[in-house]
């Protein structure tokens, strides 16, 4: 998987934790850290055939940031690709339904507001990858 | 940009002005002379520097808030709507332009007008140029501070100073090394020595500016002695300029003891400091940040971590508190939300005007360990840089001697690693290669042994994550689940 926070942001924080606690659920994990660009992305996904991004955005530029990720997933060719993203994601306060919505429709497998415990999503990434490989035939451990 | 000896000559400083000037077209406006006659002519009561120093002089706690949206007319107004509540206003700047990519900002000011709303976490100043941050001055009769996080933010200076904005929070490591990834620590350095320089400049002529360091860092359990160390070099760097009027900061860590112990020692390390490398026409304050780290989600509990801070900047005689709001679990707070931390600050504050607390002997033992740690720091730092403090910063992050916890910038070793003891106090697991003393690390080692023992775990990366965490769960120490 890779891990990294989207935009021009540099909370630094919850990224080393999200790594250690992928890392020690398993994960292999590609973390290139603060302020990373959707092509950044999806190059380390491409390099390292990774079979999710996980994108953070804790500053409010989410939105404006996270607009099109999917679609230039789909340009470069890992349009199955498992996208997650999980954060502060817009700017000021809004229903957590209305945000997730909102980024879901923008291609985003799953949506997490701050309250979501790690272990949460540790659980789903497992999930969604199993599902995922047995579609597309392949078994093999993560 | 290279590293500075000493002042930079006047000459080369205005060779230096012309290109900054250039990186955006508003730039162009920026005239100093007419920038002087503008600030000349603002009334003593919008001077950041005065009020700083009126402060100080009767002992009063200041409050203040951050604030800033896309578009003037918005910004002026949520500034207007939390004027009465608060002692020193803000402009925060948005994260595009924190990063100079001010065709991003202009995109995020075009997509704001069109959504109604702000899409920018933040005031684009220099896009919007000097005539329209005039505007947002003038509609106001309290001094206004820049508070922003950028590396190299010369042209955000020159058009904030011509605009009448009289306080600039910032400096070459504390908005770096938590607010980048890649730039180097010579780069933001120098592009600070050319801010203070400007700032310098102003004195010259008889202008207050007001320059504040940024105390929090990461905001992530930093302990005192390495945020000091920071606030220290980040000083003497200001005054080395000409800066006169300045601020250093702390954020809070959530033990009250230590709290007060860091403050006062903040302030007696700076004379210390100060005095010793020649400077006496300075003015001194200090600011506390309220909790820095994840708030709990719940309003009423987050009320409850303000009052906490605003309790420590009371306590600690702090010369301003920055204001947290109950929105800040969420992110960027409404206006009502703000308002509402201003006022929970307020009746803290006030009702705390007239306590003191007593210099216990745990305090001073506290004080007396925070001067030996920082001391260690500073000197490991002035010897490395030869007695030049710009190249000895530069050197002591090569060299691990700075370490700040859970920073962005792949200029920070990254090797310290904090974690609090039984009573919640920031002390340090691993010292990487900071060189504090063996008896002191002994301390450090005794003191987290007993929160070991008492909670029955070793003490491991899980205890720091449960202290990150601890606060907006619900307690101050992060005990096991």
């Amino acid at each position: 998987m890779v891990l990294g926070v989207i935009g021009a942001d540099c909370h630094a924080v919850g990224n080393k934790i999200l790594e250690r606690v992928f890392s020690d659920a398993g994960f292999n994990v590609v973390n290139l850290g603060v302020m990373v660009s959707q092509d950044e992305y999806i190059d380390a996904a491409i390099e390292t055939g990774a079979e999710a991004i996980i994108v953070s955005s804790l500053y409010g530029h989410g939105e404006i940031d996270c607009q099109g990720f999917r679609e230039r997933c789909v340009e470069r060719g890992i349009e199955d690709i498992i996208l997650y993203v999980g954060g502060n994601l817009v700017v000021g306060k809004a229903p957590h339904e209305e945000i997730i919505t909102k980024f879901k429709a923008m291609g985003y497998d799953r949506v997490f507001t701050p309250d979501t415990p790690l272990e949460e999503c540790v659980n789903y990434l497992k999930k969604d990858i199993e599902s995922h490989r047995a579609e597309n035939g392949k078994n093999h451990q993560y | 940009m290279k590293l500075f000896q000493g002042k930079i000559p006047e000459n080369e400083f205005m060779q230096m002005r012309e290109d900054a000037l250039q990186t955006w077209p508003t730039g162009q406006d920026v005239d100093l002379d007419d920038a002087i006659q503008y600030q000349r002519g603002l009334p003593d009561s919008m001077n950041f520097a005065r009020k700083m120093y009126e402060a100080d002089q009767a002992k009063q706690v200041l409050l203040q808030p951050r604030a800033g949206v896309a578009l003037v007319e918005e910004h002026i107004q949520l500034l207007k709507y939390l004027e009465p509540e608060c002692d020193l206003l803000p402009t925060t700047i948005d994260a595009y332009t924190r990063l100079n990519q001010y065709n991003e900002a202009q995109r995020g000011i075009e997509k704001s007008k069109a959504a109604g709303q702000s899409l920018l976490n933040g005031f684009p100043a220099v896009n919007h140029g000097i005539a329209e941050c005039r505007r947002v001055v003038e509609s106001l009769s309290k001094p206004v501070e820049i508070r922003h996080g950028t590396p190299d933010a010369r042209l955000l200076a020159e058009i904030s100073f011509a605009a009448g904005f009289t306080s600039y929070e910032g400096g070459g490591i504390s908005y770096n090394i938590p607010y980048a990834k890649k730039v180097p620590l010579e780069h933001s350095i120098a592009c600070w020595q050319y801010i203070d320089r400007l700032v310098g400049y102003f004195e010259e002529q008889g202008v207050n500016i007001n320059r504040e360091p940024f105390g929090p860092l990461s905001g992530t359990l930093v302990p005192p002695f390495a945020s000091h160390t920071v606030a220290l070099l980040e000083g003497l760097l200001a005054l080395e300029q000409g800066v006169r009027s300045i601020t250093l900061g702390y954020g809070q860590a959530g033990n009250m003891i230590q709290d007060i112990a860091a403050m006062m020692a903040l302030r007696e390390l700076a004379d210390e400091y100060f005095q010793q490398a020649g400077y006496k026409d300075y003015e001194l304050s200090t600011v506390l940040h309220q909790w820095m780290g994840g708030f709990p989600e719940d309003q009423a509990k987050a009320f409850s971590v303000i009052t906490w801070g605003g309790t420590a900047a009371a306590l600690s005689k702090a010369t301003k508190v920055i204001v947290k709001t109950p929105h800040e679990a969420f992110g960027i707070p409404t206006k009502e939300a703000n308002l509402e931390g201003l006022k929970c600050t307020r009746q803290i504050v006030n009702m705390l005007a007239d306590q003191e607390v007593p210099e216990t002997k745990q305090m001073l033992w506290e004080v007396d360990l925070i001067k030996r740690e920082t001391r260690a720091l500073m000197d490991a730092t002035i010897t490395l840089g030869n007695g030049n403090i710009a190249e000895g910063a530069v050197r002591a992050f090569q060299a691990g001697v700075i370490d700040i916890p859970f920073a962005p910038s792949l200029a920070n070793p990254g090797k310290m690693m904090p974690v609090r003891d039984n009573h919640g106090a920031i002390r340090i697991l691993d010292f990487g290669k900071v060189p504090i003393p063996e008896d002191i690390r002994k301390i450090h080692r005794d003191l987290i042994q007993k929160r070991a023992d008492f909670e029955r775990r070793e003490a491991s990366f899980q205890m720091v994550i449960d202290d990150i965490y601890s606060i907006s769960k619900g307690r101050l120490v992060g005990r096991p689940r």
